[in-house]
């Protein structure tokens, strides 16, 4: 068809309309925005394609360049989503695109030319309809965007200086920080929808401590000086990104501890950078994804992922650990991909010869799929003992 | 004088049974509508000449019929009939064109479930009449809404050949002699070059120019208002000249047409010349008569109503209604080739449908019965 640009932007409006409600009920039911934000997100990108490409390039558009057109909105709208950090989980956000297209398509092809006979010709202009289900978008929106307003937790701005804490978080909010805000003490976190962001802790038992939480997001947030583990999160649900922990106190402290959590939604923790600490970023009994971290110079591990976890770690670059730099352990299963291991040093006060400078060290029932990971100047490149196992390539689990 | 019927047809062919569908899904009744032609069967003058020139297949696509919606088009409906999906992906990829016996059912079906027998007036309409109101059919009485759909003025030949016993219309049946000129350079044309090379002739294409090559019979553009919006913005000379170079012959592009042209043309039953030189048979492929002026009809309802005119073409207003005759409480449209002003495929079956959706609009909008 041979679209006006008036058309293209109410067919694409009213044929987004019902995948909009369906996404607002699933929302709604799964008490989750990113079915929402989705749904939004491909009639923003189409919108936007439309006007500004589509128009242009298609004086007339044939029925099969729906597929290529489609591919293309998808890599638009999950680049989108990958950059906006919207928690979408893959195979249900392909699904309701999937489902969208295909009643883009139902309503292109047969819906609207069966009810508005000049459809066509008119250029997939709709006329009043067109009019309505725009405004009804519109309506949908605002009411979305006022629910979100009326249920967005209260947002605390610290000032720059030094706060004394710990800071004890015990209802949803977002905390952030303006330049130089410090929290001397520790931020101690007990209610699910928290956000903190740009901060700096310093000091405090925990640096950061999340006990019994979902949808915790720790972003551009520096801990230093904590007396054990930089953030420790248990029996929780948490998002860290972009953080740095340094100067952890004790020996034995870790620089990110993820534990308890495997009844909860997967956890994340991406674009890190650990210095020091006993272990850089371990997990027991959850759900992780390990992604672009960077640890160095740790002392028992660099990444563990153990005790029955299940984590993918991918793209995570460790530096001169001591002893082992990968560790999948205890009937884990692990996705260990792209990763960079390089100068694992052998541990040579402990005796143990597992600990002799190993880059990737499968161990007790585990099971581990590598794929593409760079190991450079380790003394071992991978070990699996008491019956772990390795493969090659696919993991054994999907994302 | 009786209060005017609501609606009435003039022309009982392709285009008249597109507009009384679409009236009769508009909600009209059998007996609020009256069509007048010379033929009950609406594809009668379409099948003769379909025949005369062997056609197989459509040049239209899957939303080339007379059904008042686009959807179903007769490609799923012929998946549907045959029970394979190769119409659909044909028609995705812009290569389904239905065959001339799918559509000829399809106008059986839409003729039967519309009640076309019911308002079908067996009568040749000379005169349109304006009246208060509406329009009084000479003979017959009046109506609120006429909608005129006299199909073409009658078959083309050049004046220098009438008469020459050598020569036939390619949309009169024929056979083919052993040496034939075809005369023209469009989808009849193309169509009968094809034919009188399976039947073993040899042919000299006379064509004063190359024939555009488009898969329809107008850039696709021109069939929805992305086209159709700078077109009505023209002045009319502008607009004389854009028909004129628009309505220059074309044909498909595709090997199904050019495979055996070539290869008469390395065994030397192929050329083209400029000028007819003696030929066997004359196969006039040069269309139909163009104009208002042709029709007896529309030629006495310009001079009668004083209507605008530029060209061959009476001007009308972009919804296919003649703009002096027309209002809110009557209205005087066009359909088929004379509404080329409104819609430059208006004598496609897509034109046919502009006319009729935008005729049945204004007759529901109404406010007098």
């Amino acid at each position: 068809m041979s679209y006006t640009l008036r058309g293209r932007i109410e067919s694409r409006l009213a044929a987004g309309l019902l995948p909009l409600i369906a996404a607002a009920l699933l929302a709604a039911g799964l008490r989750e925005w990113w079915p929402l934000v989705l749904a939004l997100l491909m009639l923003a990108v189409g919108v936007a394609l439309d006007a500004t490409v589509f128009h242009r390039f298609l004086p007339y558009q044939p029925g099969w360049a729906a597929v290529p057109l489609g591919v293309l909105e998808l890599a638009a709208v999950m680049g989108l989503v990958r950059l906006l950090g919207v928690q979408a989980p893959l195979r249900p956000a392909l699904a309701l695109f999937a489902a969208a297209w295909l009643v883009a398509q139902l309503c292109a092809h047969a819906l609207f030319p069966r009810a508005h006979l000049t459809y066509g010709e008119d250029g997939g202009e709709l006329g009043r309809a067109g009019h309505v289900s725009s405004a009804a978008i519109l309506a949908l929106v605002a009411s979305a965007a006022g629910v979100a307003w009326v249920t967005a937790p209260p947002t605390t701005h610290l000032e720059a200086g030094v706060h004394r804490g710990p800071l004890v978080l015990d209802r949803a909010q977002r905390l952030v920080g303006e330049p130089g805000a410090i929290v001397q003490g520790g931020i101690v976190i007990t209610a699910s929808n928290v956000h903190v962001r740009d901060l700096e802790v310093v000091g405090g038992e925990h640096g950061i401590e999340i006990k019994d939480a979902e949808n915790v997001v720790i972003e551009d947030v520096v801990v230093r000086g904590a007396e054990l583990d930089g953030i420790s999160a248990r029996q929780s649900e948490v998002t860290i990104r972009d953080c740095a922990i340094r100067g952890l106190r004790s020996q034995k402290a870790q620089g990110i501890d993820i534990s308890f959590a495997l009844d909860r939604a997967p956890s994340r923790v991406e674009d890190c950078v650990v210095e020091g600490g006993y272990e850089g970023i371990v997990a027991h009994f959850a759900h992780i994804r390990l992604e672009g971290n960077r640890v160095m110079d740790t002392r028992l591990r660099g990444i563990t992922v153990t005790e029955m976890s299940m984590g993918v770690v991918e793209e995570n670059t460790v530096d001169r650990a001591l002893g082992v730099g990968i560790f999948c352990s205890d009937y884990s299963h692990c996705e260990i991909a792209e990763n960079r291991v390089v100068g694992t040093r052998p541990d040579l006060e402990s005796d143990n010869p597992t600990r002799m400078g190993v880059a990737i060290f499968t161990y007790y029932g585990a099971m581990a799929a590598l794929r593409d990971n760079v190991l450079v100047d380790n003394p071992s490149d991978v070990v699996t003992l008491m019956n772990a196992e390795v493969r090659h390539g696919r993991p054994w689990f999907g994302r | 004088m009786s209060e005017p019927k609501r609606c009435a047809i003039v022309g009982g062919g392709l285009a008249g049974l597109t507009g009384y569908a679409t009236l009769r899904h508009g909600g009209l009744d059998p007996a609020e509508i009256d069509v007048f032609g010379t033929d009950p069967d609406p594809a009668a003058a379409w099948r003769e000449r379909a025949a005369a020139i062997s056609q197989r297949r459509m040049r239209s696509e899957s939303d080339g019929h007379c059904a008042p919606a686009s959807f179903p088009g007769l490609a799923i409906r012929e998946a549907l009939r045959r029970r394979t999906p190769g119409p659909l992906f044909q028609t995705v990829a812009d290569r389904y064109h239905p065959s001339v016996e799918t559509f000829l059912e399809h106008v059986a079906e839409v003729r039967d479930r519309s009640g076309w027998s019911e308002s079908f007036r067996q009568a040749r309409i000379e005169r349109v009449q304006p009246v208060v109101g509406g329009f009084e059919l000479l003979g017959h009485r009046a109506y609120r809404h006429v909608l005129l759909a006299p199909g073409h003025p009658g078959l083309a030949v050049p004046p220098e050949l009438e008469g020459d016993p050598r020569v036939v219309h390619a949309y009169e049946r024929h056979e083919y002699a052993g040496h034939v000129a075809v005369i023209g350079a469009g989808m009849a044309a193309a169509t009968e070059w094809l034919n009188a090379l399976a039947a073993g002739s040899s042919v000299v294409s006379v064509r004063r120019r190359e024939p555009a090559r488009r898969p329809l019979n107008l850039p696709r553009p021109l069939f929805t208002r992305r086209g159709l919006a700078a077109y009505h913005a023209t002045e009319p000379d502008e607009r004389v000249a854009r028909l004129r170079e628009w309505l220059a012959p074309s044909y498909p592009p595709g090997r199904a047409w050019d495979e055996p042209i070539e290869r008469a043309l390395s065994a030397g039953r192929f050329r083209v010349e400029p000028e007819l030189n003696g030929a066997e048979q004359v196969i006039a492929a040069t269309g139909f008569r163009r104009g208002f002026r042709h029709n007896p009809l529309l030629a006495r309802l310009v001079e009668d109503s004083g209507l605008e005119t530029a060209g061959d073409w009476i001007v009308l207003a972009p919804d296919s209604t003649v703009p002096s005759l027309t209002d809110e409480t009557r209205t005087l449209a066009l359909a088929g080739v004379p509404a080329q002003w409104a819609f430059p495929a208006a004598d496609t079956l897509a034109g046919a449908k502009y006319a009729a959706r935008r005729f049945a609009r204004r007759v529901e909008r109404c406010p007098t019965r």
